[in-house]
């Protein structure tokens, strides 16, 4: 491949290659045709068919409805009103409530839209710290998980097949179990929960413990950040939670720490970003990432140094030793006698002066934090620094860990597993979690688990942990039941039910205190007593607002305990041997560890790095793949020890050499609509990489084998999906490379400071001449959207907040394959630069709502249509389906029905649809509307009150999601509006307006803070400032004559 | 060469066979059937009754809106509550009806349905009358607080024994009005009387309140289609 001029962007390696694959998709907009797509038969027998069709549609209008014999013409309907309307409440009106998504242990606060009784939308809860507003994809596709139609409806008998059973058999059976248990005190009994921190749970279990002293209680997550406990408890004596406080950061470097993707708290930490990184504000902060795989945070750095996840304990000693010798600052004693050593192994790392000098110039207002992945030592050795460099206390804060006497997951299952292989558990209660599925290798808990005499396995699916049991009962969802759970700041947050419960779920706390006192306990009394025991205030005003006020963890800055003391092991590292890489674990960032496997939502939504959807893979970096001698899709077999997993690679530019990133979750084969579906070839499904995953260093595989299977997997990713070639060249290989920096737009700060308005003079045009009166949208509403790209992470949760307002239906692996999935929204990912080392520009694309638009120029039915707002409305009912509009589009955003896809969805499954927008068939053009139902429901009530529609009082869903506020959404005519002001701001800019198009969306152009010289690769365009007009006088001639002619 | 060859010469070289001859006329006669047919589709397509106008299901409570809003002359917001704040008018939960019926009719056999749901919590399932296709948002407080009188579009239910849909509901009907709203407009304080009259030419007075109201009734595709 060519040395890559660094200021071309590319979205794929098949794009800079211009291979024919990129091309196809580029040329070819809409796949159609295909093949396999046609029916089998042949031309005769098509005939035959459509006759007979066309005959039999003829007779079934001659015969009266079956639901209204009387009157042929509609279906009779009924309305079924309240008997008893509860208060505060109006048929039609959708209303929100607070509620809780608890995963790995942390409350995600959020509020659910409920519609006459089931909710259809989850959005953050504003007033909640930990929320603010923002929802990530998880709790925003949580409302679909509830829906899911292969969730386990009742309990059932799972020795000798699947028997359904109800609730009082197995009350009963485990009352039974529990009595004898309670003779010898419990020492057989055990219980594995998934990680929760629900006060009312523990308050069960404490009962429990006392009622059974011996009894044991583990707790097992295959993601977790133990690593993060068990570096602090070496550093100050006891297991301490950092918690980060970004916003007043001005330097931060991470090690392998995705804080604004994977991180419990990563909601906060994007709005402290953001606001951080404000190129206007006094200081926009500086981010250097060091990581083996390109994580979310990673993409968002001004300087990311790729390095094998083992050689990151390297670049953290060496940086220590930098800051000790070249910065004079006071670590511990302790760390002194391995600074030398540290200084020399860190020696072919050259950043790290640089991230020395760094955080040396910004003590007291830098971070340095330490991901799940790396070891014990370095979260050690990074506390230790944030405290010698005074960070800790401003830039972060510890809480004592809210469960610091646990043992470790890992241990946990372990131990457990060697129990119950050994006979030793006789009773064993698995409240959620899958273990079977995902517990590391070597534990065989799979084997161990049928041992046990009596168990029973609380989870919302029959999943391969039930099926090892002897009994599945089914979980509560979320949304069903009362529940607690505590935020990562430690904010108390409730969960309350939000729709009838569908199923006979119960919670885990539910199901514990109805075991131990011989009638139903319901949720909601339990976390009643919790709330009234901890004296916690006024119980309806918590649960209305959601959480407790106040009740986050106390922090402090403890002192370092003095007792650790590293040694030169912890920061050794050797290179896998030749032929051999390392492995990294990772949680997927759509399905997690594997338990929104069934989540049609979440697998479709493309990855935020790879764009790979329904599938995971090996992500390879090139440089490493050309050694190996494989390409995109190929198989792989990696070994190690005696694991092996078979996996194909993805070619991931960024990617660390000779590591390679796993991530977790995919290959399950549980569920059988999944299945089906996966035979169908409409989805992909994945690898299941746990069976390659140890207990001793459970992230991360030293040295594995490599070699090529000689198999190939079709990977389906949407990277050069909707490119926007450049119209004039669109068959020259440079017509990419120089479309793209007209569309995304960035430029250094210091090029920024010195020259504002670098946006505005990337692209150059004649002055812009309109074929068409133009319509005057200078009174009323003018509605207009901008998108800040420098607060952009390009985490994605837009696009699903998108999906649950708007309807819109998830395609399936093979149909995304052909360019045809649904999103309104989509978040396109640039590459720049090197490949080794590339830059990534992140750029929400949606409907710009053309003043001039293209396609309501084309529309021969006129189902595209402006309004006097300035909306380009869609009307699906008018809409034929010639995607002449979709050709037309310079942005690439129209989205075509090639099937119906809502006709076979499950009934459930249907409850989620929000009523306020319409469901579109087979056939039909669909696009961003600006959420237009949304932009009524705040419209007709305020005219009804005769009052004038406040800023920001209209939200689309995309912005309502957004963690980073980066879009902003008003009416343009309002000077005071918050969008008129970012659309005149010195950074804002409108693509593709050298068409004519008037795009109502602006861009804000991307800012990065590379400092240190690096950032003056980036073309500004001042060389232009001077020839405005003048120079374009031959093209403007030119121009008007084109239209004259 | 003789005449009678020349004949029979032709004869086998006729191009039509001679069946052909009934075929045409046959086909002449339903080709003509066909075009009535389409007219009659058309005449039917358009016609009041495809409009539904006049549909009249039978309910499950023989209820009065004749007695109810008419004789009693109950205001239509004392059921249709929410009409001033909803998209929907609302059908009034059972709760209302037994406001008055644990008093009046407690023990009436037309009323059974009624007091069954109230005490066993389940819904009276009444037939809908007014059914919109599903890509149609109607506002109902966006028009009755703009001065739409529930009359103008529903009729006299207050002369309605079983109520039934009054006008065709149809979007050619609803642009007549978006775009010419005076005709209809009347004091918001008069939308749910029956029988208000404009106190001079309706059309100038409703000119006159859409000058003092600002009423510009929108005509974009989303005012009613999302």
């Amino acid at each position: 491949m060519p040395p890559v001029d660094p200021k071309t962007y590319w979205r794929s390696l098949e794009e800079l290659g211009d291979t024919e694959a990129f091309r196809r998709h580029e040329d070819n907009e809409f796949a159609e045709l295909l093949p396999e797509d046609l029916p089998a038969g042949s031309r005769r027998r098509f005939l035959q068919l459509m006759g007979a069709s066309l005959a039999l549609a003829g007779v079934s209008g001659c015969v009266p409805h079956p639901n209204n014999p009387t009157w042929p013409r509609w279906p009779k309907t009924k309305i079924l009103p309240h008997a008893y309307r509860p208060d505060g409440t109006d048929p039609g009106k959708p209303q929100y409530y607070a509620t809780t998504f608890e995963m790995n242990g942390v409350a995600k606060p959020v509020l659910a839209k409920s519609y006459d009784g089931r909710p259809i939308k989850i959005e953050g809860n504003p007033e909640h710290p930990a929320s603010r507003g923002g929802a990530d994809a998880f709790a925003q596709a949580s409302v679909l998980g509830m829906y899911d139609p292969t969730r386990s409806t009742g309990p059932a008998r799972m020795s000798g097949g699947e028997t359904a059973a109800p609730w009082s058999d197995f009350l009963g059976d485990a009352r039974q179990v529990l009595r004898v248990a309670e003779r010898n005190g419990g020492e057989n009994l055990r219980i594995l929960a998934e990680a929760s921190s629900s006060p009312s749970l523990a308050r069960v279990r404490a009962e429990w413990q006392q009622r059974f002293p011996r009894m044991k209680w583990y707790e097992w997550e295959p993601v977790s950040r133990d690593a993060e406990r068990d570096g602090t408890r070496l550093a100050f004596g006891r297991p301490m939670r950092p918690l980060y406080a970004l916003d007043r950061a001005q330097v931060i470097v991470s090690l392998e720490d995705d804080f604004l993707g994977e991180h419990p708290n990563a909601m906060v930490h994007t709005r402290d970003f953001a606001h951080a990184r404000n190129p206007d504000g006094a200081h926009m902060c500086r981010l250097f990432a060091v990581e083996s795989f390109f994580s979310l945070t990673g993409s968002n750095a001004d300087s990311r140094h790729p390095v094998p996840s083992g050689a990151v304990t390297q670049v953290a000693f060496a940086v220590a030793a930098a800051l000790a010798n070249e910065h004079h600052v006071e670590l511990p004693a302790e760390l002194s006698p391995v600074l030398s050593a540290a200084a020399q192994h860190g020696a072919h790392h050259p950043f790290v002066s640089r991230l020395a000098e760094e955080l040396a110039g910004a003590r007291g207002q830098g971070l340095i934090c330490a991901g799940p992945s790396q070891p014990a030592s370095v979260h050690a050795l990074v506390a230790a620094l944030n405290v010698a460099l005074g960070n800790a206390g401003t830039t972060v804060s510890y809480a004592a860990d809210p469960a610091g006497d646990r043992a470790g997951h890992v241990a946990s299952i372990r131990e457990l597993a060697r129990d119950m292989g050994a006979g030793q558990v006789k009773a064993l209660f698995l409240l959620g979690g899958n273990p079977v599925f995902d517990a590391p290798a070597d534990v065989e808990f799979g084997d161990a688990l049928p041992h046990v005499e009596f168990s029973a396995h609380l989870s919302p699916y029959r999943d391969e942990t039930s099926q090892k049991c002897k009994w599945h009962l089914p979980r509560a969802h979320t949304f069903e039941a009362w529940s607690d759970s505590r935020s990562w700041d430690g904010t108390w947050t409730f969960a309350q039910p939000i729709i009838e419960p569908l199923y006979e779920g119960r919670t885990p706390a539910e199901l514990l205190a109805s075991l131990a006192a011989d009638r139903a306990v319901t949720g909601r009394e339990l976390v009643e007593a919790t709330f009234t025991a901890a004296g916690a205030g006024n119980w309806r005003a918590s649960v209305h607002d959601g959480f407790v006020k106040g009740s986050a963890y106390a922090t402090s800055v403890p002192a370092l305990a003095g007792s650790w003391r590293p040694t030169t092991a912890d920061f050794t590292w050797t290179e896998p041997s030749a032929g051999a890489c390392e492995v990294v674990f990772r949680p997927d960032a759509k399905i997690w560890d594997g338990r929104f496997y069934s989540n049609p939502w979440l697998q479709e939504l493309p990855d935020p790095m790879t764009k790979l959807t329904w599938d995971n893979a090996a992500l390879v970096d090139p440089a490493t793949a050309r050694d190996l001698g494989v390409g995109m899709g190929d198989m792989i077999r990696l070994t190690a020890g005696n694991h092996t997993v078979d996996v194909p690679v993805y070619l991931m530019p960024g990617q660390a050499r000779r590591s390679i990133a796993l991530p977790l979750g995919y290959g399950r084969g549980f569920s059988r609509r999944m299945s089906e579906r996966g035979r169908e070839g409409k989805q992909g499904g994945g690898f299941d990489v746990y069976p390659f995953r140890g207990s001793e260093t459970p992230w991360r595989v030293a040295s594995a084998t490599v070699a090529r299977t000689g198999g190939h997997y079709a990977l389906v990713t949407t990277q050069d999906h909707h490119a926007i070639p450049n119209v004039d060249n669109a068959m020259q290989a440079s017509g990419q490379a120089q479309r793209l920096p007209e569309l995304y737009r960035e430029a250094s700060l210091e090029d920024y400071k010195h020259h504002p308005e670098f946006a505005k003079h990337k692209v150059h045009h004649p002055p812009l001449v309109s074929l068409w009166t133009e319509h005057d949208y200078e009174t009323g509403h003018k509605w207009g959207m901008a998108i800040d790209l420098s607060a952009c992470t390009g985490c994605s949760a837009c696009v699903i907040a998108c999906q649950a307002e708007n309807n819109i239906q998830p395609v399936g692996k093979k149909e995304v394959s052909h360019g045809r999935e649904m999103h309104w929204i989509r978040v396109d990912r640039y590459f720049s630069g090197d490949i080794e080392n590339p830059k990534v520009a992140h750029q929400p694309i949606t409907c710009h709502q053309c003043e001039n638009a293209p396609c309501e120029q084309v529309c021969p039915v006129a189902a595209t249509i402006h309004s006097a707002e300035g909306l380009n409305d869609m009307v699906y009912n008018r809409c034929v389906g010639t995607r002449y509009c979709s050709n037309n589009c310079p942005y690439k955003v129209r989205r075509f029905n090639y099937f119906n896809n809502t006709r076979h969805l499950p009934a459930v499954m249907k409850m989620a649809q929000n009523p306020d927008v319409t469901v579109r068939s087979r056939g039909v053009m669909e696009k961003c509307t600006y959420c237009v139902q949304r932009i009524k429901a705040v419209t007709i009530p305020a005219r009804n009150d005769r009052r004038a529609v406040r800023d920001g009082e209209i939200v689309p869903a995309c912005a309502q999601s957004c963690p980073a506020e980066a879009i902003v959404f008003g009416d343009l005519n309002d000077p005071k509006s918050r969008v008129r002001k970012a659309h005149d701001h010195d950074r804002a800019y409108a693509m593709l307006a050298e068409l004519n198009v008037k795009p109502r969306t602006r861009f804000l152009a991307k800012v990065r803070n590379p400092g240190g010289g690096a950032g003056h690769g980036v073309d500004h365009g001042n060389d232009h400032g001077a020839d405005h007009g003048g120079g374009h006088a031959a093209s403007t001639a030119a121009a008007s004559t084109g239209v004259n002619g | 060469m003789n005449v009678s060859d020349d004949i029979s010469r032709a004869k086998r070289k006729a191009v039509f066979p001679p069946w052909l001859d009934i075929t045409v006329k046959v086909g002449g006669v339903l080709a003509g059937l066909g075009a009535l047919y389409v007219v009659f589709l058309l005449y039917y397509g358009i016609s009041p009754q495809a409009m539904d106008i006049g549909y009249q299901p039978e309910q499950p409570v023989p209820y009065s809106h004749a007695l109810h809003a008419g004789q009693l002359g109950l205001d239509c917001r004392y059921c249709h509550n929410t009409v001033e704040r909803s998209a929907f008018a609302s059908i009034p939960p059972t709760q209302t009806c037994m406001n008055c019926h644990t008093a009046i009719w407690p023990e009436s056999e037309k009323l059974l349905p009624v007091r069954e749901s109230y005490s066993t919590g389940m819904p009276v399932e009444w037939v809908r009358v007014h059914d919109l296709p599903d890509f149609v948002y109607f506002n109902h407080s966006a028009h009755v607080t703009r001065g739409i009188g529930c009359v103008t579009c529903h009729g006299r239910v207050d002369q309605m024994e079983t109520v039934y849909q009054n006008a065709p509901l149809s979007m050619a009907w609803c642009l007549d009005c978006h775009r010419a709203p005076e005709k209809n407009l009347r004091p918001v304080s008069e939308v749910t009387n029956m029988t208000w009259v404009a106190p001079k030419d309706p059309k100038a007075y409703g000119a006159e309140l859409a000058a003092a109201f600002d009423i510009n009734p929108p005509q974009d595709c989303s005012t009613c289609h999302r």
